[in-house]
């Protein structure tokens, strides 16, 4: 083999990739487009919905309820809960991010946020017709004055059963069209507190004294090891991994699918003849997977980049093992090889790219098994599961990285086994698709099954 | 020394059909060698086959001393028939990058790139796509591609399809100085009137065998007349009956300008025309030597081509 011009022909591949348009706005829409989501979803989010203004009915036959519920339903109270919701969700975040909300910009989102709890009016209802009355009060225009957002119905035995050992009874809501389901959560809250509340003060029992007793506050986990103690953050120990699969496969994706488009290309404008005239199949075949490995290492490099980049701003760099970068080198090179044979091979077989989706399909759904297993294997990265899909090629690779990057890495004995599964697997595949690619390269005409493939690969 | 080519006892199969049949052929070093016949014949298999772009199913192929033409592709130029460019590609890097891949220097291919560049007529394309080309301007490009490392052997894959005249006759003009600088030159066509200008041997395929391999000059001396081209001097004779009475001649069919005397098989030349002559006074008589599309129609069929033309 001419090692100069399998370069050659690897140079061009990568430059005729790298050096577009398409390939700079594709490379840079990913992260530009994960960024803006960073920034603006949370205020997307807090900025969508407007205070929610109106009245309220309440029925009430037990005549205990309705002061406790509209103190439940005041905007204080309201803005307090979203409070202890957001410290709920802080209290899993890491400790940077954490560091995030003690910044005035983030406080004055937040305050923001809070200034647009519902802002209600609570109304008593009583009488035979009352409550049928006020539902037909929800009927009307949003803008009427008389207009009702909800009709509470508190059931008259919601305290004390109305039979010596009978059931308690409860509440029936009814909501106008059109309510925002977050609002309907708010008043079945405190509706749900007011209730418990009046029941535990019917049987002389103190109410706040019970709930604080029933209160256990998030607790801090911290792992202890020789390198020290180190907060345990469950977020982004879960998304780590995720992230380590991801990258590794957007990086042979790409690569792979450039080698594909570029094979049918140099086919279908009949320059495949001249090329092989001046270098042979397997020349032009090891050139073009250099090509697009170096396009892969390259994305590898900048997305990997930008994810060290956001782990040491939020001091998480330390949940990376350097053995975990040396292993994902080695699986992206070994992955490359076989994808990259296959849609070498793919691209060879076929005259143009819609021809090639009957042979990709099979191919692409493989590849999706990681993504549709994402979920179990990083919550449970060394269930059965995880451990039989680690040593299946082609998504061997993408799930042993996942359980790399996990908190409990899989034994050292089972990383070499998979390394050693795919260094086959990838040899086969240069095998398989060097002789499809060297008799697929110069035919045109329907585009082969599986079966002709195989014949292919007999023949040569 | 060797020869540039060396072919023995070539088989090719695709599928049920047999493209190449019992290929045996020698090109000699320096030669110029036209390879026709019809579409299908077996032409471009046979070239793909010198190339080692196809293997033989049996046989062997000498290809510059080698057993194989990918040990010495670098000496070796091709241009195919059916041409492709990259189309995004700047010209000159296009011609650099199949320069390097000939094995020349990149600072070597970019000085013969812009050279041929000016040679062809196109020394302001080099940093245009080639898509931005003309099909006439392209095949130029690829017919650089093809000679740009200084190659032994030339092969060439219907070269002049498509082209204009003025573009074929360029094409015509490169390949001959091509051709006098030493370079062994084989080509193939259908269009035999090509061969028979610019060939000084020609090898006839049909239906993938080869069934003529001689230099152009022995055909055409081997070549029997078989027709006349005759116009009378005094037009108000019975001239078609007259010349039908010859014994020898087989027919004779009105033409726009006088006659034409279809010859029977094996006939003298001499006594025929001293027989026409003493007929019907003549204004012109021409003996009609049979073309290389005449001499393969007879070959195919085993019968002389019918109203042969000069």
């Amino acid at each position: 083999m001419n090692t100069a011009k399998v370069m050659q022909v690897a140079w061009r591949e990568f430059a005729a990739t790298v050096m577009t348009k398409t390939f700079l706005f594709g490379l840079l829409i990913v992260p530009l487009i994960m960024g803006l989501m960073v920034l603006l979803l949370p205020l997307l989010i807090n900025a969508k919905s407007s205070a929610i203004e109106g009245r309220i009915a309440v029925y009430d036959p037990t005549g205990a309820m309705f002061p406790s519920l509209s103190q439940e339903l005041s905007r204080e109270t309201l803005a307090e809960r979203r409070r202890e919701v957001s410290k709920r969700i802080d209290a899993v975040m890491p400790d940077a991010v954490k560091a995030l909300t003690k910044n005035d910009q983030v406080t004055k989102e937040m305050d923001k946020a809070l200034g647009e709890v519902p802002n209600l009016k609570l109304e008593s209802i009583a009488g035979a017709n009352a409550l049928e009355s006020a539902r037909e009060r929800l009927k009307l225009k949003k803008d009427d004055a008389q207009a009702l957002l909800v009709v509470i119905e508190i059931s008259a035995d919601s305290i004390t059963p109305l039979t010596q050992g009978g059931e308690l009874g409860s509440y029936n809501l009814f909501e106008r069209e059109g309510l925002e389901s977050r609002f309907g959560q708010d008043v079945r809250n405190a509706l749900k507190q007011v209730i418990v509340d009046a029941r535990l003060r019917g049987r002389n029992l103190q109410a706040d004294e019970i709930r604080k007793l029933m209160q256990v506050s998030a607790a801090k986990t911290e792992i202890v090891s020789r390198k020290g103690t180190q907060g345990k953050n469950e977020v982004a120990r879960m998304l780590l991994p995720i992230g380590f699969m991801i990258l590794i496969l957007m990086a042979v994706m790409a690569g792979g699918q450039q080698l594909m488009t570029s094979t049918i290309e140099e086919k279908s404008s009949r320059v495949i003849e001249v090329l092989l005239a001046a270098v042979s199949p397997t020349e032009l075949m090891a050139g073009k997977i250099i090509g697009q490995m170096a396009v892969g290492a390259l994305m590898l490099a900048i997305y990997g980049g930008l994810m060290s980049v956001a782990l040491v701003a939020f001091s998480l760099l330390g949940m990376v093992q350097w053995s975990a970068l040396g292993y994902m080198l080695v699986f992206f090179v070994l992955s490359s090889l076989t994808i990259a044979s296959l849609m070498a091979a793919i691209g060879a077989a076929v005259n143009e790219i819609r021809e090639a989706q009957g042979l990709l399909t099979p191919v692409m759904l493989v590849l999706m098994l990681p993504m549709m297993f994402m979920g179990p294997i990083a919550s449970d990265p060394n269930s059965t599961l995880a451990t039989v899909l680690s040593f299946c090629p082609p998504v061997s690779p993408f799930i042993m990285m996942m359980r790399i990057g996990a908190p409990a890495p899989p034994p050292d004995w089972q990383i070499w086994i998979a390394i050693l599964v795919n260094a086959i697997a990838a040899v086969m595949a240069v095998w398989l698709a060097g002789k499809v690619f060297r008799i697929g390269l110069l035919m045109n005409g329907k585009p082969p099954n599986l079966i002709t493939l195989w014949r292919w690969v007999r023949m040569a | 020394m060797n020869p540039a080519i060396e072919i023995e006892s070539v088989h090719k199969r695709f599928g049920d059909k047999h493209a190449v049949d019992s290929l045996n052929l020698v090109v000699p070093r320096g030669a110029l060698y036209g390879v026709i016949g019809p579409n299908g014949a077996g032409k471009s298999t046979s070239l793909r086959m010198i190339l080692s772009i196809l293997f033989p199913d049996s046989g062997s192929i000498r290809v510059l001393g080698h057993d194989s033409a990918l040990k010495a592709k670098d000496r070796i130029g091709y241009l195919p028939e059916e041409r492709g460019l990259y189309k995004k590609m700047k010209v000159g890097d296009f011609l650099v990058h199949m320069g390097i891949l000939k094995g020349l220097k990149r600072a070597d291919a970019r000085a013969r790139c812009q050279t041929w560049l000016e040679r062809v007529g196109l020394p302001d394309v080099a940093k245009k796509r080639s898509e931005d080309l003309s099909k006439g301007m392209q095949q130029k490009i690829q017919f650089i591609a093809a000679v740009m490392h200084d190659p032994e052997l030339l092969i060439l894959d219907e070269p002049f399809s498509g082209l204009d005249p003025v573009n074929m006759r360029l094409l015509r003009d490169l390949i001959e100085a091509q051709h006098r600088a030493g370079t062994t030159i084989l080509f193939s066509t259908h269009v035999m009137f090509q061969a028979e200008q610019m060939c000084d041997h020609i090898v006839m395929l049909h239906n993938g065998r080869k069934v003529l391999d001689d230099p152009l000059a022995a055909i055409r001396a081997r070549s029997e007349v078989r027709s006349i081209r005759f116009e009378p001097l005094l037009a108000d004779m019975p001239v078609a009956a007259l010349l039908a009475e010859v014994p020898g001649v087989e027919a004779v069919v009105r033409s726009e300008s006088g006659y034409r005397i279809e010859l029977a098989e094996g006939v003298q030349l001499e006594p025929i025309v001293n027989a026409i002559t003493a007929k019907v006074t003549p204004a012109r008589l021409e003996l009609v030597q049979p073309n290389l599309e005449d001499v393969f129609i007879q070959i195919v069929t085993g019968h002389p081509a019918a109203g042969a033309t000069a």
